[in-house]
């Protein structure tokens, strides 16, 4: 079987199922660098506290820059990582395909007509044939390196502005623009993030689906859950704050006083990604749920199946 | 320990019983304490996002400096309680995650009649919980702190420099606490990378 239309989405179907992850190891890297640069501007951050006026904000603007590069690069590592768990979703499934004929051997007669089910992990569908994507697992499917890339981007202009402002201090327009464009790029790679979950829940229910095709039986399929819904919705909102308190601080970048739209910008940008980490917590309990049903499907067909 | 060369479940550091072992114990309190944690995120950041309006009226209208040195103080304080709680949130998902691999697995393999061979918690898994903790207390102790100079610069026991200067200081502590924190969920999800590797490699013995 051949799957061109998502072959740079999955490993080959003979690729070494009992390798170690690269992907992992490169993830875990990547973290521990994050954490290194963070401290390093932890420490400068300290020593700001000892100091005044304009060397106080200039050490504070390039601690501000390189932490959130920091943080980015954790959050890349954690990008990283999960794509890690997508290919070795997919070599597990092939293990799945291998081993299940022989475990189940002949399938049981299924009691349950065709249409939805209520199971204890939700509400389910059964189909003759695996269901197609759903919309927002095509767009996660095309969305989560393109955000990754351009909030990476954003992240490092808002680096090398840091610097401008730091050398600069005191300077409210690159301070403005700083906080705006690394704020922006930490959104744009948290939507990532939760493009690449989306992924995961692409992955899981394309390859529940396979597997049982595979042994010819009903396709049993968890229905998107309200934890999947509120995923979307606060990604979205999330984002679209992350991208308003940007064009709020592109706004403010020309003002003499911006004290007072600072006041409110600073915590409208952490809003905005709190929204989006509260919808990747969804997301990763969907992911829990989806898993809990497979399993539960599997050992079921397991037991009823006729083993020669 | 296990190997980059590992082909069997053996390669592997593992128990062996017959009966599947369920959650361990980091994964039940994972499945109880992911939802009161996401409530309260989501309860914060309204919550520190209206401080912070309330502080921007309070610096157009020209109020006194403590009440905005307060303000901003108790903004950064309830904000960083949310944080502290989506994290956790996030990190009690990825252990549910774990949790579902370890009790899913154990009974797939009860349901061939075999011995249950389940991954014992790797390093990785132990450095994601020993992270969590310390980015948790990390993030509450210097939010905790934020209450208590807002109290003091609000009574006038201390003055507002001094509170600029503690907000510079809890601003490191609490991006060191957000680090920690993100690197303890990477490390989270690297557990489940193994899981997955280990899965794969077992399943395929079963026959």
């Amino acid at each position: 079987m051949t799957y061109a239309a998502d072959a740079n989405l999955r490993p080959a179907v003979d690729a070494d199922y009992t390798a170690a992850s690269k992907w992992r190891s490169r993830g875990i890297n990547l973290a521990m660098a994050g954490l290194t640069i963070t401290a390093v501007a932890f420490v400068g951050n300290l020593a700001a506290v000892g100091q005044t006026g304009a060397d106080r904000a200039s050490t504070l603007a390039w601690t501000f820059g390189v932490t959130t590069t920091g943080f980015a690069l954790i959050k890349t590592a954690i990008a990283v990582v999960l794509w890690g768990i997508i290919l070795k979703l997919w070599l597990r499934a092939e293990s799945l395909k291998v081993a299940l004929p022989k475990l189940v051997g002949t399938p049981g007669t299924d009691p349950q007509p065709l249409g939805d089910i209520d199971t204890s992990f939700g509400k389910a569908t059964i189909t003759e044939k695996a269901p197609g994507p759903l919309p927002i697992h095509k767009m996660a499917k095309k969305m989560f390196r393109p955000m990754i890339v351009m909030g990476l981007m954003a992240v490092m202009v808002g680096l090398v502005v840091s610097f401008v402002a730091a050398g600069s201090a005191p300077n409210t327009a690159a301070l403005a623009w700083m906080q705006g464009l690394q704020f922006l790029g930490e959104g744009m790679l948290l939507s990532g993030i939760s493009f690449l979950l989306g992924t995961i829940l692409w992955a899981l229910r394309t390859a529940g689906g396979e597997v049982q095709e595979s042994l010819g039986v009903n396709t049993y399929t968890p229905k998107m859950p309200n934890t999947a819904k509120a995923f979307v919705a606060l990604m979205m909102l999330g984002l679209m704050v992350s991208i308003a308190q940007f064009i709020g601080y592109v706004a403010v970048a020309g003002s003499s006083d911006p004290a007072a739209a600072f006041a409110w910008l600073g915590p409208f940008r952490e809003f905005g990604l709190g929204l989006i980490l509260a919808g990747i917590a969804l997301a990763l309990v969907s992911i829990g749920n989806v898993l809990g049903f497979q399993f539960w499907r599997v050992a079921n067909l397991i037991k009823n199946g006729e083993r020669s | 320990m296990t190997t980059n060369t590992a082909t069997s479940s053996n390669d592997f550091a593992i128990d062996v019983s017959k009966k599947g072992l369920g959650y361990n114990k980091p994964q039940k309190m994972g499945k109880k304490l992911w939802a009161p944690m996401w409530i309260m995120a989501i309860m914060a950041f309204p919550i520190a996002l209206a401080l912070g309006v309330v502080r921007s009226n309070a610096i157009s209208s020209g109020e006194a400096e403590t009440t905005i040195a307060t303000l901003g103080h108790v903004t950064t304080g309830v904000m960083f309680i949310g944080f502290s709680a989506i994290f956790a949130a996030i990190s009690f998902a990825i252990a549910r995650i774990l949790g579902e691999f370890r009790k899913g697995g154990g009974e797939v393999q009860e349901s061939v009649s075999t011995d249950v061979r389940t991954l014992k918690m790797p390093p990785t898994a132990k450095i994601f919980i020993l992270g969590m903790a310390m980015g948790m207390m990390t993030l509450l102790v210097a939010s905790i702190v934020h209450f208590v100079v807002a109290a003091q610069v609000s009574s006038g026991s201390i003055s507002v420099a001094t509170a600029e200067t503690a907000a510079i200081t809890l601003e490191a502590v609490r991006r060191l606490g957000v680090a920690v924190y993100l690197v303890a969920i990477t490390f989270g999800l690297a557990t489940i990378v193994k899981v997955l590797r280990f899965q794969a490699i077992r399943l395929r013995e079963l026959v």
